[in-house]
């Protein structure tokens, strides 16, 4: 191992490319990084290994203990929050309270929606004058649209909660009192009615921080990750034409973008190690951060042969975007839904879709928990 | 083939119904995975050797 920590995440110079650091990250099984808090953490770097540490016992999601690395300096009620970030078994039950609302058969029923509103959002994007900000006309709204749908948030207050995380807060408090007096058909009614069964199944705490997470986690990520997908398709011009040729590679594309992704990064997986562990012939001692870096498992050469070129027509799609192991996101089915119409429709409909901007100009977040572009002008 | 599966390690993602919905399904209840047809027929043995191994949690155990 090197000697001197490397600054995690690392900075993404160019729109249409992945750090330098991703791209020989691999030579060694485990590497040390400071994160933005100034604490010390070990990367993960290779498939293998980062699928086998997500699912041992012994690398904790649960922070909560004297000591345990932190991302960043900023505290939330949302993120970072040990009460919240739990392992098995209390992790189980939770998780199975939610999984109701994206079981396969609930997210499939949710395609004559998505299509509906997609098919909505595009025809009032062709009415503007270009250059447009695809993620404000579109990636957003769209996200936004089918999670307030599935949690039950009214469309009239669809732009109370995208200021800060403080208003999101405070506007879920109000949304679950709301929803105690009159319920619905929707997720949030059903995990009140969880809670209120007041069996210790869902504490009030853990009911408005999860209703927060659905809300936050269920539109921006999608959003963001469209975004990326958009810009991958623009900038592989070969990829955009096969694509836009053969509408039957939607659902292979959207892997190969979900994997080759330039909008995240690995920060928000950081664990604690609670027993020594060994990976790659290295002992990570108890006590120790540890980051699983997704992003490099995508990249790496054992599982995806050429692993730098996009290739809608790869056959391997293992990727773990969506992580493994317990805490697997719960969304992605949902999220990979909303991709594949998405792209469908916006190929089929602006088929002569382009950036407004050169690549380059493309700017990320500077804050290391916002992950995607600032904004994504087009044209057609 | 014949196909089990272990229940406490399911993390209810629905990669197997939505890969391979006549050999997968979820419990409404517990939203865990089920396992329609144990021995499936030799057209979707593919299809279940693939749905084992994107499996998360690795939930999912296939027998020759």
């Amino acid at each position: 191992m090197k000697s001197s920590p490397l600054h995690f995440p690392f900075e993404w110079p160019a729109a249409a490319g992945p750090p330098e650091a991703l791209v020989t990250l691999r030579e060694e099984p485990v590497v040390r990084v400071t994160l933005p808090s100034g604490d010390e953490a070990f990367l993960v770097t290779r498939y293998e290994e980062i699928r086998r540490v997500l699912s041992d016992p012994r690398v904790s999601r649960n922070r909560d203990r004297p000591g345990a690395p932190r991302m960043t300096e900023r505290k939330t009620k949302v993120f970072q929050n040990p009460r919240i970030d739990r392992d098995p078994p209390e992790h189980t039950r939770m998780r199975r309270l939610m999984a109701k609302a994206f079981t396969a058969t609930r997210v499939e029923g949710m395609r004559p929606h998505v299509r509906r509103v997609t098919e909505e959002l595009l025809t009032d994007l062709l009415r503007r004058t270009p250059p447009v900000d695809l993620l404000e006309a579109f990636a957003v709204p769209l996200t936004l649209r089918v999670i307030c749908g599935l949690l039950g948030v009214p469309p009239r207050d669809q732009g109370r909660f995208r200021g800060s995380l403080d208003e999101a807060w405070r506007y879920m408090g109000e949304l679950i009192e709301a929803k105690r007096e009159d319920p619905g058909d929707d997720l949030i009614s059903a995990l009140i009615e969880v809670h209120d069964e007041d069996d210790g199944r869902l504490s009030a705490h853990e009911l408005h921080v999860w209703c927060v997470i659905l809300l936050l986690a269920g539109f921006e990520t999608t959003a963001t990750q469209l975004g990326s997908g958009v810009v991958l398709l623009l900038t592989h011009p070969d990829q955009f034409e096969l694509l836009r040729g053969d509408p039957a590679l939607i659902p292979d594309a959207v892997e190969e973008l979900l994997r080759c992704q330039i909008a995240g990064h690995s920060l928000s997986m950081l664990r604690l190690v609670t027993d020594d562990i060994e990976i790659g012939g290295v002992t990570i001692p108890k006590g120790s951060g540890l980051i699983p870096v997704l992003e490099s498992a995508n990249f790496d050469e054992t599982v995806f042969p050429d692993p730098l070129r996009l290739d809608i027509t790869r056959v391997n799609k293992q990727h773990l975007v969506f992580s493994a192991g317990p805490h697997f996101c719960m969304g992605a089915a949902l999220a990979r839904l909303e991709l594949q119409v998405a792209l469908e429709a916006l190929m089929r409909r602006v088929p002569t879709l382009r950036l407004a901007v050169p690549p380059g100009d493309l700017r990320h977040h500077d804050s290391p928990l916002d992950l995607g572009f600032r904004e994504l002008p087009v044209m057609w | 083939m014949h196909v089990s599966v272990d229940p406490e390690k399911c993390c209810s993602s629905g990669l197997c119904a939505l890969s391979v919905p006549e050999v997968f399904g979820q419990d409404e209840r517990e939203c865990v995975v089920l396992v329609l047809t144990f021995e499936p027929p030799a057209a979707l043995h593919d299809r279940v050797r693939a749905a084992a191994r994107r499996c998360p949690t690795g939930t999912i155990e296939v027998r020759d």
